[in-house]
Formats: C-alpha cells, sequence, structure tokens
C-alpha cells in the first residue's frame, strides 16, 4: 500500500495541530484506488502487481476533542454526521495530534477506530498520528508522523509521501493527481477558459493545429490522384510504345526478308555491282532501312558525290506507301550534328525516336555502330543512345508524331548536308550491315556502284 | 530472570514531591493520590513511580504544564511501563493511555466503571481508574496463559483453593524474549501470621510482605524457579537472607503441592521466631525479678541483651548476656566482664562463656535461678583469672 498527501493538505494539518494547545484530531478525506502494474521480464511471462493507493486530498479537524466520542470512547454517530456532514463518503481516515508521547495508538485511538472502521464502512481505515517532540530547552522541535492501517494484522505502517517535498534538485516537480477542488479556481478557470477551450472542452489551439493537419492531408490526397492519373497515363504509353516497337521490328523481319528475296533474284540475273556507292548510299541505304516498299527504290546517281539529302526525300516521299503525311521531311528524324541549333524536345516523340531508331539498327547489328568523335552523340530522353544514322531510319515511326514534325520542317536541311559530309567518316560500320541494309538496287558484294546503271 | 525493583520501594527517579511540582495545577490532586497513597498490585510496598513528564500544550505556554507522563507499575515481578496523558487545558477530560509493551491488551471500557464515569473533582479517580486497568490487566494474562496450559493448569487449581483465592499476579512470558510466565502469590497464612507479629513486634503488616514467585521457563515446568520475597524488615526479623531456604520445586509437582509447603516452611519458621521473641521477654523479666537493682540495662524492644552488675565479695563484675534469634534453642552467651582490670589494649577484661548448665526446655525463671549459681561457681575464678591477667 502507498499512501501520499498533497502538501498544502500536510501543513494545513500541521497548521491545525501545531495551533492547538492541546491535543487535536480531525478526519482526512480523499479517495482510494487500486493501481495493477503488470511487469513484463525476460524471465517471466508477466507478473501483476496490484498497489492499493491512498491519497489524501483533504482535512477536516475538529473543533474540540470528545466532539463525536464520549469518555468510554464509544462513537456517538449523530455527531458524527453533524461533523462530516455530506463530506462522509469521502471520508478514508482520520488523524490524531499529540505532543511529547510515543509513536503508538493509544488505547482510545483503538477503540475508535474500530467503531469507526464500522460506521464509515471503510474497512481500511488509515490513522494518521502526528506526534511533536520538543528538547528540553526548546531549541529544537521535531514533527513526527506516522500513517497506520490499524486494521491489518501486519505491516501496519505505511508510508506517507508528499510529492515535491524532499531533493527537488535530483528529481522532477511531479504534478500530483490529486484534484483541485478549490471553488475559486474552478471560477476562474470557467471564466477565462473560452480564450483557451472551445465549447466542446478541447483547446482550440489543437484545432487550429489539427485543421492544418486536415488541409495537408487533403492536399497529399489531392497529389495522390494526380500522380495516380500520370502514371496511368505513362502506363498507357509505354504499352503504345511497346506495340509500336514490335511493329518496327515485324516490319524489320519482313522487309530484310523481301530484300533477300530480291537480291537472290537479282543476282541470278545480273552480275554483282560495284560498291561505288556505297558510301554516298549509304545515308540513302540507311534511311530506306525501314521501308519495306515491294519495288526497289530508285538509285541514287552513281556520281561520286552523294545525292543531297533533300534529293532523297523527295525519292523517300514517293516510297512511302502507307503514310499520307504531308511531307516526309517531317516524318524524318531530325539528326544532330555537334554544334546544331536545336534539338528535338524530350518528350514522348524523343523517345518513340530513340527507340525505334534502336530497333531499326537491330538487324543483325548492334544498335550503336557508329559511334565516332565528329558525331554529335544524339541523346533522347530515355537514354537509349542514337546517332545520326539511327535517326534517319527512324523516319516511318514518325507517321503517328505529326506534331513536332512540322516544326522540324522549318529548320534547313544543313544539318542533313553536315550528316552526308560526315557520312564518309564511318568506317565502322561493317560491310555485312550495308549489305543487309542496303536497298535491293545495290549490289550484295558491296559494289553497289558498279552496279548503279544510269 | 531478574527481578529488578521488587526490593527497592520507595525507589523514585525523583521524589513525588518535584514531580507534583511540574504538573499542571488541575491535574496535581490526582497525581497526589497516585503517588503519595498508591498501592497496586500484591506488592504493597513498592509505590508507583512518575517518570518522564512532559507537556501537551505550546512550548511558550508557562509553567507548570506537564500533563502527560509514564507510570511504573510493579506486577508479578515485572515493571509496567503505562504512558499516561492527559490535556492540561482541559483537565476535566479522562486521560489516554498507551500501554507500553503491551500493544495488544486492550481492556473493555466498559470494565473500567472509573473512565466511564470520570470525575475529575475525585483525587482518587485517576488511582482507581489505574487498579481497573490492572485487574483487566491481569485478565489479559490469564488469557495469554492459554497458550501455555501447564501454568494455567496450575493457576486454575490454586484459584480454586480459598487460601489464595485472588491474591495472585499472573505474568505470561514473551515468547522473544527470556522472561518465563510467573505466578506470584501471596503465602496466605503468613497474612494472619503477620497480623499476630505486628502486635509483638516492630512488623508493619501494611508495609511488610511476603510473596512467593515460581517462574517456569519452559511449558513443560523442567525449569521452574521459585522465590521468596519478604520485606527487609521480616527478612530481618527472620534472621537474613541466609536463613530462609526453600525447597526447591520438585520435578513434576505441582503449584498446589509446593505451594503450602513453603508456605509451611515460612509458617513455621515465623512461629518460631515469635515464640523466641515471647521467650527472650520471658526471660529477661525473669532475670530483672531476680536481680532487681543488678540490672544495668537491657534491650526492651527486642529482648534480645541484657547487662548486670553484680557483686561478690567485695568484687563487682558486669554480666552481658547475649540471646541469639533462635533461643531458646540457642543458649544465651554470657560475657563477664570486670570492672577494674584493663587488657592490654585498653579493654576491659572480660571472659565468654559460652557453655555453661542449660537447658531449653526451662523457662525464665529457672534459668534465672540456675544462671544465678552458675554465677556463682564461676565468679572466684573469674576473679582470679583477671587479678592474673588484668592490669588495674
Amino acid at each position: 500500500m502507498a499512501a501520499s498527501i498533497s502538501g498544502y493538505t500536510f501543513s494545513s494539518v500541521c497548521f491545525h495541530s501545531a495551533n492547538s494547545n492541546s491535543d487535536h484530531e480531525g478526519f482526512l478525506l480523499g479517495e482510494v484506488r487500486q493501481e495493477e502494474t503488470v511487469s513484463i521480464s525476460d524471465t517471466q511471462i508477466s507478473t501483476a502487481e496490484l498497489l492499493q493507493v491512498v491519497e489524501i486530498h483533504n482535512h477536516d479537524p475538529c473543533a474540540q476533542l470528545f466532539s463525536f466520542y464520549d469518555y468510554a470512547g464509544k462513537v456517538n454517530e449523530d455527531n458524527l454526521n453533524r461533523i462530516l456532514k455530506d463530506r462522509r463518503k469521502s471520508v478514508i481516515g482520520w488523524y490524531r495530534f499529540r505532543r511529547n508521547t510515543q509513536q503508538q495508538m493509544s488505547f482510545r485511538e483503538q477503540i475508535i477506530h474500530k467503531q469507526l472502521t464500522q460506521l464509515l464502512g471503510v474497512p481500511d481505515l488509515v490513522f494518521l498520528l502526528f506526534s511533536f517532540i520538543s528538547t528540553a530547552n526548546s531549541s529544537t522541535h521535531a514533527l513526527e508522523y506516522v500513517l497506520f492501517r490499524p486494521n491489518r494484522r501486519y505491516n501496519q505502517r505505511i508510508t506517507l509521501t508528499i510529492p515535491n517535498l524532499g531533493n527537488t534538485s535530483q528529481q522532477e516537480y511531479k504534478v500530483s493527481s490529486v484534484p483541485n477542488t478549490s471553488l475559486n479556481y474552478a471560477k476562474v478557470i470557467k471564466e477565462h477558459g473560452a480564450e483557451f477551450f472551445d465549447k466542446d472542452g478541447v483547446m482550440k489551439d489543437i484545432r487550429t493545429i489539427f485543421q492544418v493537419y486536415s488541409a495537408l492531408q487533403d492536399k497529399v490526397q489531392a497529389v495522390c490522384g494526380e500522380v495516380e492519373q500520370s502514371e496511368r497515363v505513362k502506363e498507357k504509353i509505354q504499352e503504345d510504345v511497346n506495340k509500336l516497337k514490335q511493329q518496327i521490328a515485324l516490319r524489320k523481319r519482313k522487309t530484310a526478308e523481301e530484300e533477300r528475296r530480291l537480291r537472290e533474284a537479282q543476282n541470278a540475273e545480273s552480275h554483282p555491282t560495284s560498291e561505288e556507292n556505297s558510301e554516298p548510299s549509304e545515308t540513302s541505304l540507311l534511311s530506306r532501312v525501314a521501308f519495306h516498299a515491294p519495288s526497289a527504290p530508285e538509285r541514287p546517281g552513281t556520281s561520286p558525290n552523294p545525292p543531297s539529302y533533300s534529293d532523297l526525300l523527295s525519292q523517300e516521299d514517293s516510297l512511302l506507301s502507307s503514310s499520307s503525311s504531308p511531307t516526309s521531311a517531317a516524318l524524318l528524324p531530325r539528326p544532330q550534328a555537334v554544334g546544331s541549333p536545336g534539338h528535338p524536345t524530350p518528350g514522348p516523340l524523343g523517345m518513340g525516336l530513340g527507340l525505334s531508331l534502336g530497333l531499326g539498327l537491330g538487324l543483325g547489328a548492334s544498335s550503336n555502330p557508329v559511334p565516332t568523335p565528329s558525331t554529335a552523340y544524339l541523346g533522347n530522353g530515355d537514354g537509349s543512345s542514337s546517332d545520326s544514322l539511327d535517326r534517319q531510319a527512324a523516319g516511318q515511326e514518325d507517321d503517328d508524331d505529326d506534331d513536332d514534325d512540322d516544326d522540324d520542317d522549318d529548320e534547313d536541311s544543313s544539318e542533313y548536308e553536315n550528316l552526308v559530309s560526315e557520312a564518309a567518316h564511318l568506317p565502322m560500320v561493317s560491310a555485312s550491315v550495308l549489305a543487309q541494309g542496303r536497298p535491293a538496287a545495290l549490289s550484295p558484294d558491296g559494289d553497289a556502284r558498279g552496279s548503279q546503271t544510269s | 530472570i531478574l527481578y529488578c525493583g521488587f526490593y527497592l520501594w520507595k525507589m523514585n527517579n525523583m521524589s513525588p514531591e518535584v514531580a507534583l511540582h511540574r504538573i499542571s495545577p488541575e491535574l496535581r490532586p490526582l497525581l497526589c493520590s497516585v503517588v503519595r497513597n498508591g498501592r497496586v498490585g500484591l506488592d504493597s510496598t513498592n509505590c508507583l513511580r512518575v517518570t518522564d513528564l512532559k507537556t501537551g500544550c505550546t512550548s511558550l505556554t508557562p509553567g507548570p504544564c506537564c500533563d502527560r507522563f509514564k507510570l511504573h507499575i510493579p506486577y508479578a515481578g515485572e515493571t509496567l511501563k503505562w504512558d499516561i496523558i492527559f490535556n492540561a487545558r482541559y483537565p476535566e477530560l479522562p486521560p489516554d493511555f498507551i500501554f507500553g509493551e503491551d500493544a495488544e491488551f486492550l481492556p473493555e471500557p466498559s470494565e473500567l466503571p472509573h473512565l466511564v464515569q470520570w470525575d475529575a473533582g475525585d483525587p482518587e479517580c485517576l488511582l482507581q481508574l489505574v487498579k481497573e486497568l490492572i485487574q483487566q490487566y491481569h485478565q489479559y494474562q490469564c488469557q495469554r496463559l492459554r497458550e501455555s496450559s501447564r501454568l494455567l493448569f496450575e493457576y486454575d487449581s490454586l484459584l480454586e483453593d480459598p487460601n489464595y483465592g485472588r491474591n495472585m499476579e499472573i505474568y505470561a512470558g514473551r515468547k522473544n524474549s527470556w522472561v518465563g510466565d510467573r505466578i506470584v502469590l501471596v503465602c496466605p497464612s503468613f497474612i494472619s501470621i503477620m497480623s499476630s507479629l505486628s502486635q509483638d513486634t516492630a512488623l508493619d503488616p501494611g508495609e511488610d510482605v511476603a510473596l512467593l514467585s515460581v517462574s517456569f521457563e519452559d511449558a513443560e515446568a523442567t525449569q521452574v524457579f521459585p522465590k521468596l520475597y519478604l520485606s527487609p524488615s521480616i527478612e530481618h526479623a527472620l534472621g537474613g537472607s541466609s536463613a530462609l531456604h526453600i525447597p526447591a520445586f520438585p520435578s513434576g509437582g505441582c503449584l498446589i503441592d509446593y505451594v503450602p509447603q513453603v508456605c509451611q516452611l515460612l509458617t513455621n519458621k515465623v512461629q518460631y521466631v515469635i515464640q523466641g521473641y515471647h521467650k527472650r521477654r520471658e526471660y529477661i523479666a525473669a532475670f530483672l525479678s531476680h536481680f532487681g537493682m543488678g540490672v544495668v540495662e537491657y534491650d526492651a524492644e527486642g529482648f534480645t541483651k541484657l547487662t548486670l552488675l553484680l557483686m561478690w565479695k567485695d568484687f563487682c563484675f558486669l554480666v552481658h548476656v547475649d540471646l541469639p534469634l533462635y533461643f531458646p534453642r540457642d543458649q544465651p552467651t554470657l560475657t563477664f566482664q570486670s570492672v577494674y582490670h584493663f587488657t592490654n589494649s585498653g579493654q576491659l577484661y572480660s571472659q565468654v562463656q559460652k557453655s555453661y548448665p542449660y537447658s531449653p526446655r526451662w523457662d525464665g525463671n529457672e534459668m534465672a535461678k540456675r544462671a544465678k549459681a552458675y554465677f556463682k561457681s564461676f565468679i572466684p575464678q573469674f576473679q582470679e583469672g583477671a587479678f592474673a591477667n588484668g592490669k588495674l
């Protein structure tokens, strides 16, 4: 059992007692509650400890001795009620103060205690004994106090703690759980409480903070929605891209097959053509890789100078069978050389380009066969590397993406010229690649020029 | 076993007068009767003692204002130390008590009439209340004896005997201390003896007491220690503590058999003493009548001494007669002393005669006559010796 008394109650009792010129007594008001502590340790599953806590909130001093009992120590219930009135139900004990006596319950105190236990119906009624000891020359006075629970057989003395009385430098200031029963306090709080509390008794600050929190939560929810939507869009586009890639691959395979057949057919008739035009026609070759036109594209001129891109463009226009786009130039990718003014904006278009370019040159060759120092590394949004050659090959994929191509058209074709001149700097392209990608008009062994007919 | 303070009657830490002086004036009469006249219990020689006077008033209250103290009460060979608490500011209120180590002693207030009808105006009220409390305490001890059936059996058997009745104090020893159970009772036949003795002797029945205390150290009564307590004057009258040996408690014996034994012994002794007293008186009286003017002086109270101045053939001499305690069993010592001669050490020449014709069965007259005859026969011898060995 643990017991505590608030500091102000204790000092009030002491004040009343010390000021009386005889023994003094009164009642202790408070509450008794049971505290259950469950402790879990490594060695045991759990142990529950039941602790009875007695809290003394207030006291009711008696005006005089023998006010509720007679000489024989018999308690008079009427007098008791008169003294306690409606506080009777919160009585948890009583106290006595006597100077210069032993810390032991006296004869009459024991008799009264028994009766009070019965009358008040408190089985564990406590008794607080104050004893004031003074030295002979009155130089030192000691106030001793002991809390008894006389109704028990053993362990009759309980330690009484007074919160915040002690060495507070080592302890925190404890807030007592003793309720404040002061009327004045209640009045003031009621008056000024409206500034801090709303009508439900909740602190206003809390509500405000909660509102902020709610707003933040709403915003987060909204952003979540947006993220979800954009994710779905991205998903859809990703699907589309994948589909297109599949189509490209399919087309390439078919084109390659057809070319092979054509070549085989041609080889049976004529000797292999020279490869003079191999270089200059590389560009045209590559740009036509994606085409699956049944007829062989018209061969560019056998002049050593490679045809300008614009010529190619015009030719390719006629080759395009499926598209009905206004200008084929719009469909062609825009190769980027070093120092080129513009750069297609990374986005769906860019991504589309990159991927298709990669695929375009994937026919038996690595997707990046021609990285040269002089060639600008064309970056697109998706990280796949592409170069000028790649870009050119992917002309067909631009069918779906008309928007940006208009912009591309506006740019001059100087870049293409650059590209064309740089075509000569592409030595690493393997002949086999070229052979595969060559238009049908070219001989397989590379003597493209030689086979050109005028 | 220690029995302290049992003989020490009237031994106070502070004399009653000092204590009373410090007590609050309104409470003084109550305490006065307790301290001065108070006899409680069997041991009426031991007064109640008051110590540790304290006050319940504030320290600024001018004195005297002591209203609480410790009362020492002899009981069954122990001393009870009870705190008595008054309130000086309210002297009409009855006191409260703290029963010291007997924390479980809780008398029923209805058995304490002087508490229920406390009358502060009656100076005897406190004393009466204390007596009532002691009665209750006695009953409380008897109840505690329930645990030790042996002593209870003894007590019950003694209780039935009208000789002892209620003149007994029981103390049930504590388990944790080395004090055993004890029963103290008054030797009953002694009371009657005392009253008869008091007429003849200087013994005061109110002051003197003879108590038998029997301690049982263990429940099987294998260690039993009896002790006889006599007030000093009785002890002296009976010939000192060495003269009075009581028999040991027979193992397996009962108090109901043993106590009468002891009492009988005591009675016999006392009877003997009384007889001796009478005999001595008779003796002296006879000598007085026989020797008349020859008597110089004699012990008129205890009749233990007699001095005669006699003359034989112009030879004067003194005869000192010393009567022993167990006269007439033991014969008196005669000391002859010359009035003329000195010894080397400056004393009067004397001779002691312890054996001379004597019989305890003679009466006083006979003894006087025989003594006279003896003197006549012995004196010449003495005279010669005096002249020979002494100096004038």
